[in-house]
This record gives C-alpha cells, sequence and structure tokens, in this order.
C-alpha cells in the first residue's frame, strides 16, 4: 500500500497551561484535499504551520510527497496575517500610512515583488498573468506594497501560492476580505491546481469551497474528527449572557440630523481616481450596509469619515455636522466613532495585554497610555467576562489565535457605546457560532439609537437591523437603497454575495 | 556674527545651560488653543516637516507650506510631499508674511540663508520657530527683536513622529524659548501648545533652553551616538576578520548586532542591557567599559571643550566655506571601509547570540553612554538634558546602522552630527589601538561563555551591578522613562 503523503501521530500542542491538541491523529491520503473547519482557537492554525515546518511540532509528521508528479517540492503555507517590509528590510509601518503621499518611495513595487519571488523560485512568467487576471489584480501591479489594503496583501499572497504550484499548500483563511467574485475564480484556480496533481489543506468556516475538495474535518477536544461532508452549525445558541448593563446608560436620540454628508467627494492618487464624485447622507440613527467588490472604495470612504485620509481636507465634507478641516481636532471626531477594520487590526499593538486593547477603545488609542480609572476598570471587565475572555485578560494579543484577537478588538471597538458604529467586516477570523453572537450584539446595542456602517463581503453574515444600503463599484455610488428586513432575510438565505 | 554663547557672562551662561524642567502633564491641559486659527508656515516638506505638519493639521490648526521657488517649480520632492497630502503651498513672498507662526525645518546648514531671506517678510509680533538651536547659538543669528523664537524638537525620526501621533501617543520633545526673543511672553504657550499638536505632550516633554540643547546636541552625536559607534562597528568588524572569523558574518554580526543591543538599553538602561549576558560575561564587560572609559576620557573632554568654546562650530565652519573638503574626504574614506564593502552574510543570529557573541560592543555601549553623560554633567549641563542626548538617541542611530551601515548612516544625519562624528573617529582609533590588540574572539564573534562555567564571585557580582544601577544615567533615565515606557519597538533583525 502507498504511504500516506502526510502522517500526523500524537500531535500535541498546549497554551499556556491548556492542552489545546491532544494525541491528535491525521492521515491524508494520495488523492485526498481536506477542508479543516472549526471554531476558532482551536488549535487549526499551529497544526497547519507545523506541517509546513514553520514551527517546532510536538508529535511525529511524516511527509511523503508525490515524488512523480513535477511541482515545486514542499509545502507551502498561506498564512491568515500578511507581513511585508519596506526596502531597507525593515516592517515598521503604521496605521493608514498609506494615505499619506510620501514622494520617496520606501516600498517595493506588487510587479518588482513579484518578479523577485518568481526569480527566487525559478517560475515563468507567463504562468502568472492568467492568476493576476483572475483575481482582479492587474491594475495593482504598478502600486507598491504600502498601498495595498488588507484585502490586496491576502491576494498578493494567493497569487503566489498558486503561481508557485507546490505538491501541498494550505490555506489559512482564505477568503478573508476577498468579494465574491475572487472567492469563485480563486477556487476555480485551486481546482485546477489540483489537476495539475497538487493537493489541498484549507481552513475555513465558509460555505464556499473548491469542488475538488473531497475530506472533511473538525477539530474537537483537541483530537480531529472527520466527517462526509461539511458540519454546519445548525443550532447556533442565543446568546444568555445579559449585555453589561452601563451600555443601557447612554441613549443617542435619533434626531435625524446627519452624522456623515458628502457632497461631490473626489479621493484620487496622481491620474488615478479612486473616489469618484460621491454624494452620501447619513443620518443618526440609520444603520447602513456598504458593499462592493475588492477595490471599489469602500475602504477609502470609510478612512475619510474616521479622520484618517488627508484628502478630507481637499472636499466638501461635513461630519457630525461640522465641515471637515474648520479646526477639529481627528481626536475629536474619533471619539465619537467606533471603529473595526481589517488594518486597525493589522496595526494595532501587538504586545498590549487584552485588557490594554479593551480599554484602549475609551482613547481611541493603539495600546493603553494612562490610568483609566476605577468606572472604566469595572466596565472593561464586565466586557472582557461578557466576550469570554477572562483567561485571556492579561495576555498579550501577539499570543493569541487570531480569533480571540479580533474579539478582544470588538470589545474595544465598542466599549464606550459610540455614537456611531463603523464595522469593516468586523467578523474576520471568527467562527460561525462568533460571527452569530456578534451580530445579535450589534443588533441589541443598536437600540441604543447607534448609527450604523457595515461592511461584509459575506451577506448572509449581516446585522438583521440593517436597513439601507450603499453599493460602490469603481470608486462611484451603483446604488443607495432602503433595504426591507423581509427582503434581507430572503437573500440572506440565498447566501447572495457582494 | 558672533557665537551667542560666548558673548555671554558666565552667570548666564550657566544659567542657560542649566535650564531643564521635565514638565508636569498639567503643563498641557490648554491643548493646542495658543496656536488655534493662527496661521502655520513651514518652510521645508522634508521627513520632520511632513510628518509634524500632518500632525498639527489633524489636532485642528491651520498648516501651509512655504518652499524655495526653485523647488515648486522644479516640482521637487518637497513640493509633491506637501501638495499631494492636500496642503497649501506657496513660495515665501506668498505665504511668509500672512504667518503668525513660520516653522523652520529645513536642514541645519540652509538657516542662515532661510532666516535671511523670510526674516524681512515676516509680520510684526510674529514668531519663528526652531528644532535645533545651532544657528542662533553657534552662528549667532539675531533675530528681529520684535518676533518670538522658539524651539520644539522630537527626539525621534520624522516617520516616527506621525506613526506615534496616529496610534494616540506622541515622542519625547524638547522644547525653549530664547530669552532674547520674547517680547510678548507668548513663548512658550506657544511651544507648548505646538507640542500637544504633534503628541509629544503625551511621551514626556522636556523645557530646555537653546544653548544647552545646542551643546547637549553637539556632544551626544558625536561621541556615543554617531562617533563611537561608528569606531566600535568598525574595529570589531576588522579584529574579527584578522581572527579568521567568516566575513558574512562578521559583518552581519556588526550591522545588527548594536541594535539588537541598545534596544535593550532603551526599554531598561545599561542595567537592562548588562542583564542580558551571563554573569561571567558582565562581570567582563564591566571591567572593560571600565577600560574603555579611562582610555577615552581626555577624548570625550576635549570634544566637550571644543563644543563649549565654540571651536569645534569654527573649525566646522570653515570646512563649509572651503566646500566641504574634510567632510567629504572622511565621508569617502567610510565608503571604503571593509565593514561597509563586506555584505551582511546569509546566516541566521538568534537575539541573544548578538549579545553573547557580541561582549566588545555591549562594553563599547556602555563607556560610551556613561561618559558622553559624566563629560556632559561636568560641563554644566543638567542629567536630563544629557540623558536624552546620550542614552535615549543611542538605540535610534543603532536602528539607522542596521538599515544603512554606516555610509549611509552619515548620510542621513545631519551635516552638524556628521562632521563631528568623523572628527571623534579620527581621533579614537590610534587612542584605541593598544586596546585592540588585547581583544580575542570570546569577546568579538565567538561566544563568551562558551568552556566556561559560569561560575562567578558573589562579590565581585554584587560590586559590579551596584556600580551599574546606580549610576546617575540610570537614576535619572529610569524617571524619564516611565514617561515613554508605551513607544514601540524599532526593529529590523
Amino acid at each position: 500500500m502507498k504511504k500516506p503523503v502526510v502522517h500526523i501521530t500524537n500531535f500535541n500542542l498546549k497554551f499556556k497551561d491548556k492542552s489545546v491538541l491532544k494525541d491528535l491523529c491525521w492521515t491524508i491520503n494520495s488523492g485526498e484535499n481536506w477542508l479543516l473547519s472549526g471554531e476558532s482557537g482551536n488549535g487549526k492554525t499551529s497544526l497547519a504551520k507545523a506541517i509546513a515546518n514553520l514551527i517546532p511540532s510536538y508529535g511525529t509528521i511524516e511527509l511523503n510527497l508525490n515524488p512523480l508528479n513535477n511541482l515545486v517540492d514542499g509545502v507551502h503555507y498561506v498564512a491568515n496575517w500578511y507581513q511585508f517590509k519596506d526596502l531597507e528590510g525593515q516592517a515598521n509601518f503604521y496605521y493608514q500610512q498609506r494615505y499619506h503621499k510620501q514622494a520617496a518611495t520606501t516600498t517595493n513595487s506588487v510587479s518588482s515583488e513579484l518578479k523577485h519571488f518568481g526569480q527566487q523560485n525559478s517560475l515563468e512568467q507567463d504562468t502568472l498573468n492568467p492568476i493576476v487576471e483572475a483575481l482582479g489584480f492587474k491594475s495593482l501591479l504598478s502600486a507598491t506594497l504600502i498601498e495595498l489594503s488588507s484585502g490586496e496583501h491576502k491576494k498578493l499572497q494567493l497569487i503566489k501560492a498558486l503561481w508557485l504550484k507546490p505538491k501541498l499548500l494550505i490555506l489559512d483563511l482564505p477568503y478573508n476580505g476577498l468579494d465574491a467574485a475572487s472567492r469563485k475564480n480563486l477556487n476555480l484556480l485551486l481546482d485546477q491546481l489540483v489537476e495539475d496533481g497538487a493537493q489541498l489543506i484549507l481552513i475555513s468556516n465558509e460555505a464556499e469551497m473548491p469542488s475538488s475538495i473531497n475530506r472533511f474535518a473538525r477539530i474537537e477536544d483537541g483530537k480531529l474528527v472527520a466527517s462526509a461532508a461539511m458540519q454546519y452549525v445548525n443550532n447556533l445558541t442565543k446568546i444568555e449572557k445579559p449585555l453589561p448593563a452601563f451600555f443601557q446608560e447612554k441613549q443617542w436620540s435619533s434626531t435625524k440630523s446627519h452624522l456623515v454628508k458628502m457632497i461631490d467627494v473626489n479621493v484620487s492618487y496622481g491620474n488615478k481616481k479612486v473616489l469618484k464624485n460621491i454624494n452620501w447622507e447619513v443620518k443618526a440613527g440609520e444603520k447602513w450596509a456598504l458593499q462592493g467588490p475588492n477595490g471599489s472604495g469602500k475602504s477609502t470612504l470609510l478612512s475619510l469619515i474616521c479622520a484618517d485620509h488627508p484628502q478630507a481636507f481637499a472636499n466638501n465634507f461635513y461630519l457630525f455636522g461640522n465641515l471637515r478641516g474648520s479646526g477639529e481636532s481627528i481626536w475629536e471626531i474619533k471619539e465619537r466613532i467606533g471603529l473595526i477594520s481589517p488594518e486597525l487590526h493589522w496595526y494595532f499593538d501587538p504586545t498590549a495585554t487584552v485588557w490594554q486593547s479593551i480599554v484602549s477603545g475609551f482613547y481611541d488609542s493603539s495600546g493603553l497610555f494612562c490610568d483609566p480609572g476605577y468606572t472604566k476598570r469595572v466596565q472593561a471587565d464586565e466586557l472582557i467576562h461578557f466576550f469570554g475572555l477572562d483567561d485571556y485578560k492579561n495576555t498579550l494579543m501577539n499570543q493569541l489565535p487570531l480569533g480571540k484577537q479580533r474579539l478582544a478588538l470588538l470589545g474595544r471597538t465598542i466599549i464606550k457605546n459610540p455614537e456611531l458604529l463603523i464595522l469593516d467586516e468586523p467578523c474576520q477570523g471568527l467562527d460561525q457560532q462568533q460571527t452569530f453572537h456578534f451580530n445579535k450584539l450589534i443588533d441589541e446595542l443598536s437600540k441604543n439609537g447607534t448609527t450604523l456602517i457595515y461592511v461584509g463581503h459575506f451577506e448572509s453574515q449581516l446585522p438583521d437591523c440593517i436597513e439601507k444600503r450603499i453599493v460602490l463599484e469603481n470608486g462611484e455610488v451603483q446604488v443607495i437603497e432602503n433595504i426591507s428586513n423581509k427582503n434581507y432575510v430572503t437573500r440572506s438565505e440565498q447566501s447572495l454575495c457582494i | 556674527m558672533a557665537n551667542y554663547f560666548n558673548t555671554l557672562s558666565l552667570r548666564e551662561k550657566l544659567n542657560q545651560l542649566g535650564v531643564c524642567d521635565f514638565m508636569d502633564s498639567a503643563e498641557f491641559l490648554d491643548g493646542v488653543n495658543a496656536l488655534k486659527g493662527k496661521k502655520l508656515v513651514i518652510v521645508g516638506c522634508g521627513a520632520q516637516g511632513l510628518n509634524q505638519g500632518l500632525n498639527l493639521r489633524d489636532s485642528g490648526l491651520d498648516v501651509s507650506y512655504t518652499l524655495r521657488k526653485e523647488a515648486i517649480e522644479g516640482k521637487r520632492d518637497s513640493w509633491k510631499n506637501a501638495t499631494e497630502n492636500n496642503f497649501k503651498v506657496g513660495t515665501y513672498e506668498e505665504l511668509i508674511p500672512t504667518a503668525d507662526v513660520v516653522i523652520n525645518l529645513t536642514p541645519d546648514k540652509q538657516h542662515t540663508a532661510v532666516v535671511n531671506a523670510i526674516m524681512p517678510l515676516m509680520k510684526e509680533g510674529a514668531t519663528l520657530s526652531y528644532s535645533h538651536g545651532f544657528n542662533i547659538v553657534e552662528e549667532g543669528t539675531q533675530i528681529r527683536k520684535d518676533l518670538t523664537v522658539i524651539m520644539v524638537a522630537p527626539k525621534c525620526p520624522g516617520s516616527e513622529v506621525r506613526a506615534e501621533y496616529v496610534r494616540g501617543f506622541g515622542v519625547p520633545t524638547l522644547i525653549a524659548v530664547h530669552p532674547e526673543n520674547d517680547p510678548q511672553g507668548k513663548g512658550l504657550a506657544q511651544a507648548k501648545a505646538y507640542c500637544v499638536g504633534t503628541g509629544g505632550h503625551k511621551a514626556g516633554v522636556l523645557k530646555s533652553s537653546f544653548v544647552a540643547e545646542v551643546k547637549s546636541d553637539l556632544m551626544g552625536e558625536q561621541t556615543i551616538l554617531c562617533g563611537l559607534l561608528q569606531t566600535g562597528s568598525i574595529l570589531s568588524f576588522d579584529k574579527m576578520v584578522e581572527k579568521g572569523i567568516d566575513k558574512g558574518y562578521a559583518s552581519k554580526l556588526v550591522q545588527y548586532g548594536v541594535e539588537v543591543i541598545t534596544e535593550a538599553l532603551k526599554q531598561g538602561g545599561i542595567t537592562a542591557m548588562m542583564d542580558r549576558l551571563s554573569n561571567p560575561a558582565k562581570i567582563k564587560a564591566f571591567e572593560i567599559s571600565e577600560e574603555l572609559k579611562d582610555i577615552m576620557r581626555p577624548l570625550f573632554q576635549k570634544h566637550q571643550d571644543d563644543i563649549m568654546s565654540g571651536e569645534f562650530s569654527r573649525i566646522m565652519m570653515e570646512d563649509w566655506a572651503n566646500g566641504d573638503k574634510n567632510l567629504l574626504a572622511w565621508r569617502a574614506e567610510t565608503g571604503e571601509t571593509a565593514f561597509e564593502k563586506t555584505p551582511a552574510g546569509d546566516v541566521k543570529i538568534g537575539e541573544q547570540e548578538y549579545f553573547d557573541n557580541y561582549t566588545l560592543m555591549v562594553a563599547f555601549v556602555r563607556a560610551g553612554v556613561e561618559l558622553a553623560f559624566e563629560t556632559m554633567v561636568q560641563a554644566g549641563i543638567k542629567p536630563e538634558s544629557a540623558y536624552y542626548e546620550s542614552l535615549h538617541e543611542t538605540p535610534l542611530i543603532a536602528n539607522t546602522i542596521a538599515r544603512k551601515k554606516l555610509f549611509e548612516m552619515n548620510r542621513v544625519i545631519s551635516d552638524t552630527a556628521e562632521y563631528g562624528c568623523y572628527l571623534f573617529d579620527q581621533a579614537c582609533k590610534p587612542l584605541l589601538a593598544d586596546f585592540m590588540k588585547k581583544v580575542d574572539t570570546d569577546l568579538v564573534g565567538k561566544n563568551f561563555n562558551e568552556g566556561k562555567d559560569g561560575a562567578v564571585d558573589n562579590k565581585t557580582l554584587i560590586a559590579v551591578n551596584h556600580a551599574i544601577r546606580n549610576h546617575e544615567v540610570e537614576i535619572i533615565g529610569a524617571e524619564l522613562r516611565k514617561a515613554m515606557t508605551a513607544m514601540k519597538t524599532i526593529k529590523t533583525a
């Protein structure tokens, strides 16, 4: 009998004193492509990294990759996180730096980054183009790395992996931040790769997957449990814990005054127009979904509202009733907004503890720089308990799995019970249960009269309270419309994705 | 123009050197109000200019940039920086007359020309802000009596001034008001408001004087910061090559080692840096750093004396007038050193290995920081000022060496720093010749602990720890670092 391609025996993993994986065994045979799902923080990423030999393994991992096919030998792992460096080899980038223009270029361009990767691995240039086309990356080739959004960095990693064609490809949450078209094309490209002889391990909780996936597993109680098909959590349990009482102390009145008013707003870099003549009003108490494919201008639009974009000063644009650039400080604006976004997470101080991160939401800072005093301390503790993070209170963010980090940052986002909540893909890295809980929490919070702007690529993952939507495409407003709750439900069942 | 410091009486010299007040955060409760609604015009849009301007604007202040006509017409980088971030840009003639505060963020060497061009255009009673006092103190530039002259100097590179602000913090900042130019008594209030505008008030603000800033800044940069790091790096590399250590390894150890070692210095002072060594290595590093201090003390004193007397700036300005003859020759020489020409090898060096295999650099850093600090304090500079210009800035220069090696490090620091660095390096190398003959690879290149059993004598260790921990730079450092603990770590290696 042929030896298995991957043979794992008695794999163990501990986090602090807690056992995460216990004597886990896994056999992957030739021709098998696995989907590994399950709740966040149960060891999936560590297991994947160990297979790719990126971290030391506590157990035996035997690899017998097919010597016959002519794919690149070895395992390639596409992380759920990404990292890039500037021309001097440093990675000291800061939040929203990509919106600040500096004449001197400090990072590589995408095309030279890819060229370098191709040379390193002796890849042929002409096999790259179809991949770049399929993932809609062509227009970004001339951009520099610092200018890319988090979703675009994710795509760049996927492009490299697909171009490399390794014998075993491990993808960790590959769909995060990808729009529907990109997800579909990614799956087609992965199927093609499998046809060429590669094998896949896909870590994901999404319903979408390449058709070549033929094995399914979850991690339960530290062990691998194989199943016949993707297991959906059918009975998502309701939150039993009540929302901490301090959230009811502040009610925002729906005066219908506008919090955001954009009049012919434009943002461009040189000749490239990122936003074109945007006219949009968000009134107090409204609940919006902001939608559009990757690169349509969503992040830029939100960066204007969050006072992170310098071109706000060149536009006719009101925030909380004041013309932008009329003497207000960005901290006065940020004080009224609770924000989560992939980039906020990526640039957040990794050396802050969970507790510090959550408390920093009171001050809109990345990391905590002052003593919050008694009341805020108590509120933070209540919220930590609500999110089930008690055990991790004093743990540094960079020691936690992505899902737990994200929960802490969601706590940071809501802790001050802000007037305006901006949730840009808030549930990235969360499992189905956590996503469900968080959206219910938003529904609950929104009863305080909170204004909401919500970005989610999976329409099935929007909270129920959403009542309006704005859709961008190529930097222009496509649609502004009301969505009734009923319509919304049918659509979410079809899982229509934008 | 006469050297300003030398025109002062001894009493006034000591008086101004002694201005040093680590400000309480309660002194900044008025926020940016003193500058609210005023027109701030920044001259120059390089790294400091752009990033400070972005912060000031984001704090609700009215910021625009003025550049020389050629820079605007030629659409140079400074013009691009300003316009692409949606700032108003204009010539001196267009913008200076409208300015309530003119912020001069051009390179030191251009100060005389810039100030001569803008001063006649400035409106009555306006304010002129500097980030370095060389022009006022050493060149002795006289500013119109109706104008207020202040200094706001963030003690970090421009990109960090921005990065820390964006995350809701700031960088340590030094402020000053020139006593000859504060006709309305508004200087301090404006400097404080400026500090709040750049976020500096959150990370510790030191009230200093133009004189104290210049005399300590010059001393720090030419001795420990640039001078000794350069000398130590070159000597270490050459020693390893002489002893047969792989060149690529030697190059990497030197390029990145100083950054890794001084990261510990930044977070916990000399104590933390020394504590990263094993006990025997710590005792050894202590002993050789004591020896190094004895050898180099006269050189440090000479540098301090020449800075105080104005001799240093006199010969440097002579070189400026001479088309930078010496500077360019020394710069070329640095570019030709074996270290500069040997690329870092493709070897992995672990974080601890940088300490264990580079004990010599730990000794150099301790000797240099303590000597610079002691020499400054003996010359009448207050410990807080001396701390900023020695220990605090060492990791910043080390980071620049990690990114760029020595040749480029010298090109990005100020002209005065570069000139002083070469001056020190030229004199220090021969001074250390005998010392270096005794150095072997256990101190540089190989693990000091190899083949040793780790045993130490209790009394020796206690005495060494006591000497390290109770040095004045450690006492004052612990105090000042409290205000900036939250600063991000910088790392390349």
